[in-house]
């Protein structure tokens, strides 16, 4: 084997903190965070340069099983507090992760917004299409039809299609995962970071607790479909927005769409304006002196 | 899907391929430990007590190969890294269940050392290296040993009454 | 005279507003001290507008109560202003003749102006700059004529404006002033009222609103990023921030919605910047979850709530004093958030400064509490000595407690040193959760009981800040007056108006509106047996809230009215004298045997 010249700097062991996870025993996060440590020492980057912002859900306890500055806000409010980071301090790598919930029901407004930003970060979700934490009610992936504790006889909505409609928000990388491919989704997850702009990475991660018996990690790994095995184009948007109508009804795993010449990002835009408006600044105790009537 | 990646095992050297089996065997002893933890914190003890004995298991194992591995190369730079492999001795992340009996528990460790066999099985047939070979071959009768230990213990279990847990448990709690 | 107050008012097309810019630019500029509040109808364009502008060669605490002088661009427009321009029979009542009303027939009720003027305002700039619209122009130099404010001043504003579009359009504007001018002289007031001069220190004083001071304030206390919406009346603090901040290596963030504005302020916080977010009411309750965040995650955070009428959409462009209640106890769990009032535009600079360090050495969110009319009055204000102010930052942890360390670490003063991402061994896990010193989560009972006691405690030694309190008068006097926010402004005058009549009253006005003060309240009402809280909410907020915390004499009573119902200094002494005069032991009668 040949010798590479430079060794990796971290490990995914660094990124893992003496927490242990409280996840249901099987759960589909436990892949996902392993995926993460991968991701994370494939890119390179110190823990402490690591910002990592979740909101509320099973999957939003995933920064504190990290060594990076970890923040578990509240309910559907990552997104926000994520971009606020990252416009504070462009140097850090700012990753976003939480459920379908906290993504697509309580914080769905603030998804489009990130996305037409475009503030460099990663937005992983942990979709199980189901309310895990508060014990099995409706989530908003949850397919029509499904009988939960708040749709006893079956819902009656449509679900929504995280993949579709990011795409359609002019997201510039959009690829979905799966724990039962550990190793495909660290590489996903990698070239999510490395990609300049909002990224987003759906996780189809299993319930254990609440989701179907016949669909967990185990069915997932039978029912994959690589979109690199058949041939999908990320660089073709209309493609992607077609397999992505597949949602719900098959698992196709990788990138659907990755934008081949990135626009500048949000947080690159901000500093170019912070570089030339810098000379401008007057002392901060001079500010006032606008106002003196002359 | 492919379970080892940017190795070679054409060309892999002695040294390389014992690296290789440290990792694996440190990545089954980690995720046992986990499923122990796990399992403890969601009172499931005899499936933690398995698991943290398989943890020990595994623990030897990489000892005993890192002993081989410093014995004929001292401490020469290691260039095969955990970002290379996943899941081969290891069980995999999704199998455990809260409350799951110790037969389950064992069941997932043989179904680990049947798919460690199988690992080393396929590569045996890749390699052209001698020495590497007769290592994979090593290792793949332990792995046949270890679903032996597995089996038998398996076979002394007393037989599983009819009731299902998921019948007796409390609900979920909500966090 | 020395105190003018003149009110304005008409179609939004009558440039009545852009008048009292000039008016109170110009005198500023000779060095008076003015006030400009406006006031309008709910159109964005085209709806009626007013002006009030008072100038004085004194310092002035508020815009004033009844007008020395009316301009009425037309009658129907300035009646819609109602309490708001009130006019007496010493008010000089200026008015478009073209309205076709008899000057002893102006719709004014109950009140018989002595000196009325139709004025043909329209023919005059018709006459003079070949338009009709340099009406605004016209009133100008009626008002220069009359009142004898500073023609030069006004001249070099009118240049300043019109320049842009040529020398043609300044010289119509000046002899439309000029023609005013003229026609006031011609028209002599019965009792001549000319302004006395100002003291000179022309080109030295500032003319800014309360949301313009606040947000320079901010970037001089070294804030570098801002997250909000849009939101009447704060609004402009935003608009400051997006033209200044980024010279200053910050930036802004106009948000989705208020809630993603201070998730993003607060973002900016985790990241070890100073951060702000501004609103009003409706965006107030939307921010209240996150609010609560930063104060169990203990992050600094400013967060300023420019009152207006409620609640829900209410009155958007009036001031009301009615969320204290919100500001101080709308969170859910065990909160304490400092919260502080400006009372005057000058003063939000010292709020404001005081609100940074306040969230930065106690890492916990703040809340300026401004009013609409304090944020969006303009006021001559005297240079500040920036170099009496310290700037506080957070307490970074040493390198030493870098080595281990533990974000929410037990300490002396309750205040644990905070690491930000980027700072090499600082890393910890914030949360909204209950934590341990370390930032892990817990369940724990006793952990929560411990914590919540370190966030109580840290903020202890607020309560005794007697500078976040004024207290004026004799110190043992019997008579209270208390009040906050723009009201202070109208109470100081009242109490200078009380003292001089001879009423013994002291004056309080916390800037520290929560938490209460329980001391400092204490010691004030200590020799107190009678006086009145002023303020303009339908329920007495304050009041109610020193009942909660203070044993307040029973004689102390709450005045207050609904908001954009502005409360008159004439008013508030009155009710001096009535709590005054309860206070009179009634005489013995002897009896007969």
């Amino acid at each position: 084997m040949k010798e590479p010249t430079v060794l990796p700097t971290y490990q995914a062991k660094d990124f893992k903190s003496e927490l242990k996870p409280i996840w249901c025993p099987g759960c589909g996060d436990f892949g996902v965070l392993q995926a993460i440590y991968r991701a994370l020492a494939a890119v390179g980057r110190a823990p402490h340069e690591i910002a990592f912002v979740s909101g509320i859900g099973c999957s939003s306890r995933i920064p504190g099983y990290t060594t990076a500055y970890g923040f578990n806000s509240v309910h559907g409010r990552a997104l926000p507090i994520a971009q606020g980071i990252k416009l504070a301090n462009p140097d850090l790598l700012v990753l976003v992760a939480g459920g379908d919930g906290d993504g697509f029901s309580i914080g769905g407004g603030h998804v489009p917004h990130a996305i037409r930003r475009n503030i460099d970060l990663t937005y992983i979700v942990m979709d199980n299409q189901i309310y895990g934490l508060t014990k099995g009610q409706l989530s908003p992936t949850s397919p029509k039809g499904l009988h939960t504790v708040t749709s006893d006889l079956g819902s009656l909505e449509e679900p929504v299609n995280p993949l579709l409609y990011t795409l359609a928000y002019g997201a510039g990388f959009v690829a979905q995962g799966t724990p039962a491919d550990m190793a495909g989704l660290a590489d996903i997850i990698e070239e999510a970071i490395r990609y300049p702009g909002f990224s987003l990475v759906n996780v189809q991660s299993p319930c254990v607790t609440f989701g179907e018996d016949d669909n967990q990690v185990k069915a997932h790994r039978a029912a994959m479909k690589p979109l690199s095995s058949i041939g999908h184009d990320p660089t073709n948007r209309i493609a992607a927005m077609d397999l992505a109508q597949q949602y719900g009804k098959a698992l196709h795993t990788g990138v659907f769409f990755k934008n081949p010449s990135p626009p500048p990002t949000y947080d690159a835009l901000v500093r170019e304006r912070q570089r030339s408006l810098a000379e401008k600044a007057v002392p901060r105790e001079r500010l006032l002196d606008m106002f003196v009537q002359k | 899907m492919d379970k080892t990646r940017k190795i070679d095992f054409a060309t892999i050297g002695l040294r390389d391929a014992l690296d290789l089996a440290v990792l694996i065997e440190e990545e089954a002893k980690e995720r046992y430990e986990e499923f122990a933890d796990s399992m403890e914190k969601h009172h499931t003890p005899a499936a933690a007590k398995f698991f943290r004995f398989m943890r020990g298991i595994e623990e030897l194992h990489e000892a005993k190969l890192k002993g081989q591995r410093s014995e004929l190369f001292g401490d020469a730079r290691r260039v095969v890294t955990r970002e290379m492999i996943y899941d081969i001795e290891a069980p995999e992340t999704g199998e455990p269940r809260t409350h799951m009996t110790a037969r389950a528990a064992l069941e997932i460790a043989l179904g680990a050392e049947t798919k460690a066999r199988a690992f080393f099985e396929q590569a045996i047939e890749r390699v052209k290296d001698s020495s590497v070979g007769s290592l994979f071959e090593e290792l793949r009768d332990e792995e046949i040993e270890h679903q032996e230990l597995v089996r038998k213990m398996i076979a002394k279990l007393p037989p599983e009454d009819a009731g299902d847990i998921r019948d007796y448990e409390d609900p979920p709690v909500t966090l | 005279m020395d105190d003018l107050v003149i009110g304005m008012a008409g179609s939004g097309g009558d440039g009545i507003v852009s008048a009292g810019e000039s008016l109170i630019a110009a005198a500023a500029y000779e060095g008076y001290h003015a006030m400009m509040t406006k006031s309008f109808g709910s159109q964005v364009r085209g709806g009626e507008s007013s002006c009030r502008v008072r100038l004085s060669t004194r310092r002035v605490h508020n815009p004033g109560s009844t007008l020395d002088v009316a301009v009425a661009l037309n009658w129907e427009d300035f009646l819609r202003f109602g309490a708001e321009l009130p006019v007496s029979g010493s008010t000089v009542v200026i008015y478009e003749s073209r309205t076709g009303v008899a000057p002893d027939k102006i719709p004014l009720v109950g009140v018989a102006p002595k000196e009325v003027f139709a004025v043909p305002i329209s023919d005059i700039a018709k006459q003079a700059a070949g338009t009709e619209k340099a009406k605004n122009t016209v009133v100008l130099g009626l008002i220069a004529g009359w009142f004898g404010i500073a023609r030069e001043a006004i001249l070099r504003g009118l240049r300043k404006k019109f320049i842009k579009k040529g020398e043609e359009l300044v010289a119509s504007n000046e002899r439309a002033f000029t023609m005013g001018e003229q026609w006031a002289r011609e028209h002599p007031l019965q009792t001549p009222r000319m302004m006395d001069k100002a003291a000179s220190h022309a080109g030295k004083k500032m003319l800014i609103d309360g949301n313009d001071m606040c947000a320079a304030a901010a970037i001089f206390s070294g804030c570098q990023f801002f997250g909000g919406y849009p939101i009447t009346p704060s609004t402009e603090i935003m608009q400051f921030f997006t033209r200044e901040v980024w010279k200053y290596g910050g930036a802004v963030l106009q948000a989705e919605d208020e809630i993603a504005g201070v998730g993003a302020a607060l973002g900016a916080s985790i990241a070890g910047k100073k951060a702000m977010t501004a609103t009003s009411g409706p965006g107030l309750s939307l921010k209240t979850e996150i609010m609560g965040l930063a104060s169990i995650a203990e992050l600094p955070l400013v967060i300023v709530d420019v009152q207006r009428g409620g609640p829900s959409t209410g009155l958007p462009t009036k001031p009301e004093q009615a969320d204290l209640f919100a500001a101080a106890f709308s969170a859910h769990g065990d909160v304490l958030r400092p919260v502080l009032a400006p009372t005057s535009v000058a003063d939000t600079f010292d709020i404001t400064v005081e609100a940074f360090n306040l969230a930065e050495k106690y890492q916990t969110p703040v809340l300026i509490l401004s009013d609409q009319e304090v944020a969006q009055r303009k006021e001559t204000v005297d240079p500040i000595d920036t170099a009496r102010f310290t700037v506080i930052d957070r307490k970074l942890p040493t390198e030493a407690e870098l080595k281990d360390y533990h974000r929410f670490k037990l300490t002396e003063d309750h205040v644990s040193p905070i690491s930000h991402p980027g700072m090499k061994g600082g890393n910890y896990q914030g949360a909204g959760i209950e934590h341990n010193e370390s930032g892990n989560p817990t369940a724990s009972g006793k952990m929560h009981a411990t914590m919540n006691d370190k966030r109580f405690k840290k903020l202890k030694p607020l309560q005794r800040r007697r500078d976040l309190h004024r207290i004026e008068g004799n110190p043992s006097a019997p008579l209270a007056l208390v009040a906050w926010g723009s009201v202070a402004g109208v109470a100081k005058e009242a109490f200078d108006r009380a003292v001089a009549e001879g009423l013994d009253v002291k004056l309080f006005v916390p800037l520290l509106v929560w938490p209460i003060a329980e001391e400092i309240y204490r010691d004030f009402f200590a020799s107190v047996k009678g006086g009145i809280v002023a303020e303009l909410s339908h329920q007495g907020q304050l009041y109610r809230m020193l009942r909660m915390y203070v044993d307040v004499p029973a004689g102390v009573t709450s005045f207050c009215r609904s908001g954009a119902n502005p409360i008159q200094p004439l008013e508030v002494v009155a009710k001096l004298r009535e709590a005054s005069m309860a206070l009179q032991t009634p005489p013995q009668i002897p009896s007969e045997e």
